[in-house]
């Protein structure tokens, strides 16, 4: 019964090997003749001017998140629009529902101010008339340190 | 390359059957839509269409139990999602939580300054996914009505933005639900391994049939949906977030966490195992007994150190999921008519508690510590009143409703002959009965030496706003009436058995 | 009285005496809270219409009459099988009839300090309870009207109680949950059992459960010993009594005589009604050691009693010795033993409630309870020493007045079935006349010093508080035949259903030839020693 794995079980011992092999080979076969731009970070083949910056604004993180959403949204309608015609009404009012989903948290997204641009310190102030004036930075081991003491249960003495 | 495709067989759906689904995620979608297009709403507007939401659920229900229950249960969407009595019971306390939680939602957000609409959403999505969890009629189903359920609670655990207890528990439950999740998830995989379907009466139909010459890999199944469901209900030894995150998020939020999840994670455990596994009830059993004998105990004892009453209600929150999980051992219908009839009176008894727990925690919803609330019972009497209803009823004592549950859970467990883990239950609820007076004592007898300091030792609470009001006197008016006339509530939960249909 | 009789079936009258008090606490909550006094008459109103109530049942009810009387049964949770059933019967008679009259007096008597409202809403709901557990004829009401009454009590003794009042609150408290938690199960258990057994509908009906007696001898055993462990917390027997001391000491006075007077009798009560009735082979079986634990309640209760430097807890220790007694004659197992100590329950309500009565006036004029601190009192207060007296030798035991009824029976029966646990008794007796003389001679005799010597005597209202508790214990010693005559159907069927139930069991009868039939001659000696 196991043996109808056996080729994948094959290609994957091929796999490794294969990569085992071409870094051994590269190691033992590559001449050896190192210089500054060699050992330099590849950045595209320019020389790099700066050290790369330790942090990137949010915000690319959540164009990239808005990007997801039509990614998924996308993956869905490929196949729905291959097999429309089979799942006639079905599918029309299924992707319906999908799609008012995918659009309403786009909706919100822009809503919030997810693709606006420009001076930090304007973005930061749409933000704080939003959310309020102070956003605290998440951390833990806060929770249950005060009231975890077993500390004075409320009967004192005996009789 | 593109072949006309074939005409495909659809599955048939009862829109009828859907509407307090469609409802309550149709009114979330509008609410976010509209709270992103119009600049300035109305402060008042998500909270109200929220309850409406909720009250609609609730009216909408009405006509599908009486089609229920004369036409019999029904399973559409390729037996995927079933509708029976169950559903729609649980259906209906998660609509009476939204509104509750609603209700509570608008003063706290009020007070604290938080703005507003993503807490009604995300309320009324994770209804959604109880709803979801409560029709499932396929293991697939349900764990996508939990993961809609859940994500939606891990956000709104974190809302709180300026209170850093509540970003933490919020993390904390994510990471700790994700793991739930996945072993939920591998459980539904083994199970599947085993039986050959993912869809709950097919999987019963093929245990009840068939003679497993091996059955570990679906033993294993068992044990890993346990586990999962273990951890939504916060059954001891997967209770470790609860304390925390009941203490960290806000106090609104825990009110639904507390009444909402735990109905819609019981929910999920009878349709599983009463239902589907009823036919290997020997096998499971004693693994539920054991669950339910650590967790009335361990919430019990631990609650008795506390000094936090939030922490305290999230212990207790834990022994009742034991006392629930003592009607699911059962493995009966009277086992599980009863866990119905103690989720309505939980989802009751919860909203009120953290209804007063909102009201005294004050601005910056930090004054959870039992000296908050001594001496209630001279400066707020009315308050403290109604919060000594609520705990005397979630001790158990007679003519509350806690009282009801409480014995229908005995009963159930009595009528298995699982004495020893009846006899076990009520001791422990003696133990916790000690927690609930301890917070008693606060209210109400250590209020003469403030008399003479009153500037300098009590508490100010402010007045309650009218939403927390209304909670707390409809939970405290039904926690008292359902005590001395409990037969509605009882018949309805009798009525309520689930059963499975389809395949 | 026979008009009243036929009369009966029409009214209500057990559901009655449960709702009487339960509206007054109503209006007693709906009532404005700056006027206490209107309050206290709402309070004594409600508390003397359910007295009424009773002593119309006690009038009504038919002496000769086999069963329970009076019944009414309404559906409770139908599908459970639950109903409030009520009904009276000899045993239950007179427990019903006491509590209606101790209310009444524990209200008048003090008044709470503050919150009064509160005050008198808890005392009137606990009259309720009360009242439901001595009426209930089904197993959950029964234990719903036991439990509920933990509550008001609980409050009572918390709130207005003395100086340790949270301590011994929450020890009272959680103590009786946990001894009747276990009953809950027990009750679940023998109604499913019951259900098994007889292929019938699944019921809580204690006469049913009781007659058809379908449990296994083994499980039965097991069963009583859950439903024992409540009634003995309740009681308390022996080595689970030390809430008492605590409860008794820390309440206010009305909470201690409700206490004394009502609360303790459930358990007794529970025994002879729900332990007797239901598992007469169990208790058959165990009836060595409870007869041993009374003993030793007996005897430790006197002698603990008697190194008391505190008169309340004094008091409350003479409760451990006297209920002692109520368990021996219950355990006896005959006649004599179970009406003696259901005389017994009686007498030490009215005589024990009228002790904490006593402690409580002198604790409002002197502040203290210590005996060190007390003395020759009877120059400066001697009513209140006279009254004391009456009340100290009933509570003694002396012949001629209440006391000394009961114990004598429980005596006589125990002495038939177990000849040597009634020698042992006896022996404390003495001890009770010990340490009871011995603390009235401190109180009341030698110089009175300091503030001793102006103490206020009883004033008028604290005399016709009074007056009610000494009559009745004058009368009940002279003249107990009523007491016994309604008493004696309703033990001799319970005697009976013990000897048709267990195998071999014959009920000890009196190797003496003592005659204690309502016609016999007890009224003789009691009578001629009224002099002594």
């Amino acid at each position: 019964m196991l043996g109808q794995y056996l080729p994948v079980v094959a290609l994957l011992v091929l796999a490794a090997l294969f990569a085992a092999l071409s870094f051994v080979a590269s190691r033992l076969l590559a001449p050896r003749r190192p210089h500054d731009r060699k050992l330099a970070p590849y950045e595209c083949g320019i020389i790099p001017s700066r050290e790369t910056p330790e942090r990137f604004p949010v915000r690319f993180y959540l164009v990239a998140m808005i990007f997801i959403v039509f990614d998924i949204e996308i993956i869905f309608f490929y196949p729905w629009a291959v097999a429309h015609r089979g799942i006639g009404l079905f599918g029309l009012v299924a992707v319906l529902i999908f799609s008012v989903a995918v659009f309403e948290s786009f909706v919100y997204l822009i809503g919030n101010g997810a693709l606006e641009w420009g001076p930090i310190a304007e973005v930061r102030q749409a933000v704080s008339r939003r959310f309020g004036s102070e956003v605290v930075r998440p951390g833990v081991r806060q929770v249950g340190l005060e009231g975890r003491d077993a500390g004075n249960p409320t009967i004192e003495g005996g009789p | 390359m593109f072949a006309q495709a074939e005409t495909v067989a659809t599955p048939e759906v009862l829109w009828w059957a859907l509407v307090p689904l469609l409802v309550l995620a149709g009114a979330a979608v509008l609410l976010l839509t509209v709270a992103s297009l119009v600049r300035r709403l109305p402060e008042w507007l998500p909270a109200a269409w929220t309850i409406v939401a909720g009250l609609a659920v609730l009216v909408s229900v009405v006509p599908l139990w009486n089609e229920v229950q004369d036409d019999g249960a029904r399973s559409f969407l390729a037996g995927a999602v079933g509708i029976d009595g169950s559903t729609l019971f649980v259906t209906a306390l998660l609509a009476v939580a939204v509104v509750a939680t609603a209700l509570l939602s608008r003063a706290y957000l009020t007070r604290e300054d938080l703005p507003g609409v993503e807490l009604y959403v995300l309320l009324l999505l994770s209804a959604a996914g109880g709803v979801v969890m409560a029709s499932a009629n396929d293991l697939i189903v349900l764990f996508l009505g939990l993961e809609l359920l859940s994500i939606a609670v891990y956000v709104m655990a974190a809302l709180h933005l300026r209170r850093i207890q509540s970003q933490e528990a919020a993390l904390k439950y994510f990471v700790l639900g994700a793991f739930a999740s996945a072993f939920l998830l591998y459980g539904i995989a083994l199970v599947y391994g085993a039986t050959g379907a993912t869809g709950l009466a097919r999987i019963a139909g093929y245990l009840s049939t068939t003679i497993l010459l091996e059955d570990g890999m679906l033993m294993a199944g068992f044990g890993l949906l346990l586990v999962g469901l273990g951890f939504k209900v916060a059954a001891v030894p997967f209770h470790a977030w609860a304390p925390d995150v009941y203490q960290g998020a806000p106090t609104p939020v825990v009110a639904w966490m507390a009444a909402g999840v735990k109905a819609a994670g019981f929910a999920a455990l009878l349709r599983v195992f009463v239902l589907t596994f009823g036919s290997w009830s020997g096998e499971w059993q004693p693994a539920v007994w054991g669950l339910a004998i650590l967790t009335v105990l361990g919430g019990s004892v631990v609650a008795v150190v506390q000094t936090d009453v939030k922490r305290m209600l999230a212990y207790s929150s834990i022994a009742h999921a034991g006392f629930l999980l003592v009607g699911v051992q059962a493995a009966s219908d009277r086992g599980t008519a009863a866990v119905l009839t103690y989720l309505g009176v939980y989802t009751l008894l919860a909203c009120g508690s953290f209804a007063v727990v909102t009201v005294v925690g004050g601005a910056g919803d930090d004054r959870h510590g039992i000296d908050a609330y001594r001496g209630l019972g001279a400066r707020r009497p009315w308050l403290a009143g109604a919060f000594a209803v609520l705990l005397l009823g979630q001790a158990g004592v007679p003519f509350t409703a806690g009282f009801v549950a409480k014995f229908g859970v005995i009963a159930a467990a009595t009528e298995g002959h699982s004495y020893a883990l009846a006899g076990i239950a009520m001791v422990s609820a003696a133990v916790a009965a000690f927690v609930y007076l301890r917070i008693l004592v606060a209210l109400y007898m250590e209020d003469r030496h403030l008399e003479d300091d009153d500037e300098a030792g009590a508490v100010e609470v402010d007045p309650a706003p009218w939403g927390p009001r209304i909670v707390i006197t409809v939970s405290v008016a039904l926690v008292l009436v359902l005590g001395v006339v409990p037969g509605p509530l009882v018949d309805l939960a009798k009525d309520a058995v689930p059963v499975l249909v389809g395949g | 009285m026979s008009v009243l009789a036929s009369a009966s079936p029409t009214f209500p009258v057990l559901p009655a005496l449960i709702l009487t008090p339960l509206f007054g606490a109503l209006l007693v909550v709906l009532g404005p809270r700056r006027r206490p006094e209107l309050l206290k008459l709402t309070a004594v109103l409600a508390t003397v219409a359910t007295g009424a109530l009773s002593l119309w049942v006690l009038l009504a009810f038919d002496a000769g009459g086999e069963g329970f009387q009076f019944a009414s049964r309404h559906a409770w949770i139908g599908e459970l099988g639950i109903s409030w059933l009520f009904g009276v019967d000899g045993i239950s008679l007179f427990l019903i009839v006491l509590t209606g009259i101790l209310f009444p007096i524990a209200i008048l008597a003090t008044d709470p300090g503050h919150d009064s409202r509160a005050y008198y809403a808890w005392m009137l709901v606990l009259e309720g309870g009360v009242m439901g557990v001595f009426a209930s004829l089904d197993l959950v009401m029964f234990f719903l009207c036991f439990e509920i009454v933990l509550v008001p009590m609980y409050f009572l003794i918390g709130r207005w109680g003395h100086g340790n009042r949270t301590y011994a609150a929450t020890k009272f408290f959680l103590y009786t949950m946990a001894g009747s938690a276990l009953m809950l199960v027990g009750i679940v258990s023998l109604a499913f059992l019951h259900a098994d057994a007889t292929g019938g509908a699944l019921t809580f009906d204690l006469v049913a459960i009781a007659e058809a007696q379908s449990i296994a001898t083994e499980t039965a055993r097991w069963l009583f010993l859950a439903f024992a462990l409540a009634f003995a917390v309740k009681v308390p027997i022996f080595p689970l009594h030390t809430w008492l001391p605590d409860a008794h000491t820390e309440a206010p006075t009305a909470g201690s005589v409700i206490l004394a007077g009502v609360l303790l009798k459930l358990g007794t009560y529970g025994f002879l009604r729900f332990g007797l009735y239901l598992f007469p082979e169990a208790t058959h079986h165990f009836a060595p050691v409870f007869l041993v634990l009374g003993v030793v309640g007996i005897v430790y209760g006197a002698v603990v009693a008697t190194m008391q430097k505190d008169l309340k807890r004094l008091v409350a220790y003479s409760s451990v010795a006297h209920l002692g007694f109520i368990i021996l004659g219950t355990f006896a197992l005959n006649t004599e033993g179970i009406e003696g100590g259901l005389l017994q329950m009686v007498n030490h309500g009215i005589s024990t409630g009228a002790l904490f009565l006593l402690v409580g006036m002198i604790y409002e004029r002197r502040r203290t309870r210590q005996i060190d601190e007390l003395g020759g009192l009877q120059k400066s207060a001697p009513l209140l020493a006279g009254v004391f007296m009456v009340v100290m030798l009933s509570s003694i035991g002396l012949p001629g007045l209440n006391g000394f009824v009961g114990e004598f029976l429980v005596l006589v029966g125990t002495f038939n079935a177990h000849r040597w646990y009634a020698v042992v008794a006896a022996g404390g007796v003495v001890l009770a006349a010990l340490y009871l003389l011995w603390a009235y001679q401190r109180v009341f005799h030698g110089p009175a010093e300091g503030d001793n010597a102006d103490m206020p005597d009883l004033c008028l209202r604290e005399g016709l508080v009074l007056a009610p508790l000494l009559a009745l214990i004058v009368v009940l010693g002279v003249y107990p035949k009523p007491v016994i005559e309604r008493m004696e159907p309703a033990v001799d069927a319970l005697v009976e259903h013990i000897e048709r139930h267990v195998d071999g069991f014959e009920e000890p009868t009196s190797r003496m030839g003592i005659d204690i039939s309502p016609d016999g001659p007890l009224d003789g000696p009691a009578d001629s020693e009224e002099g002594h």
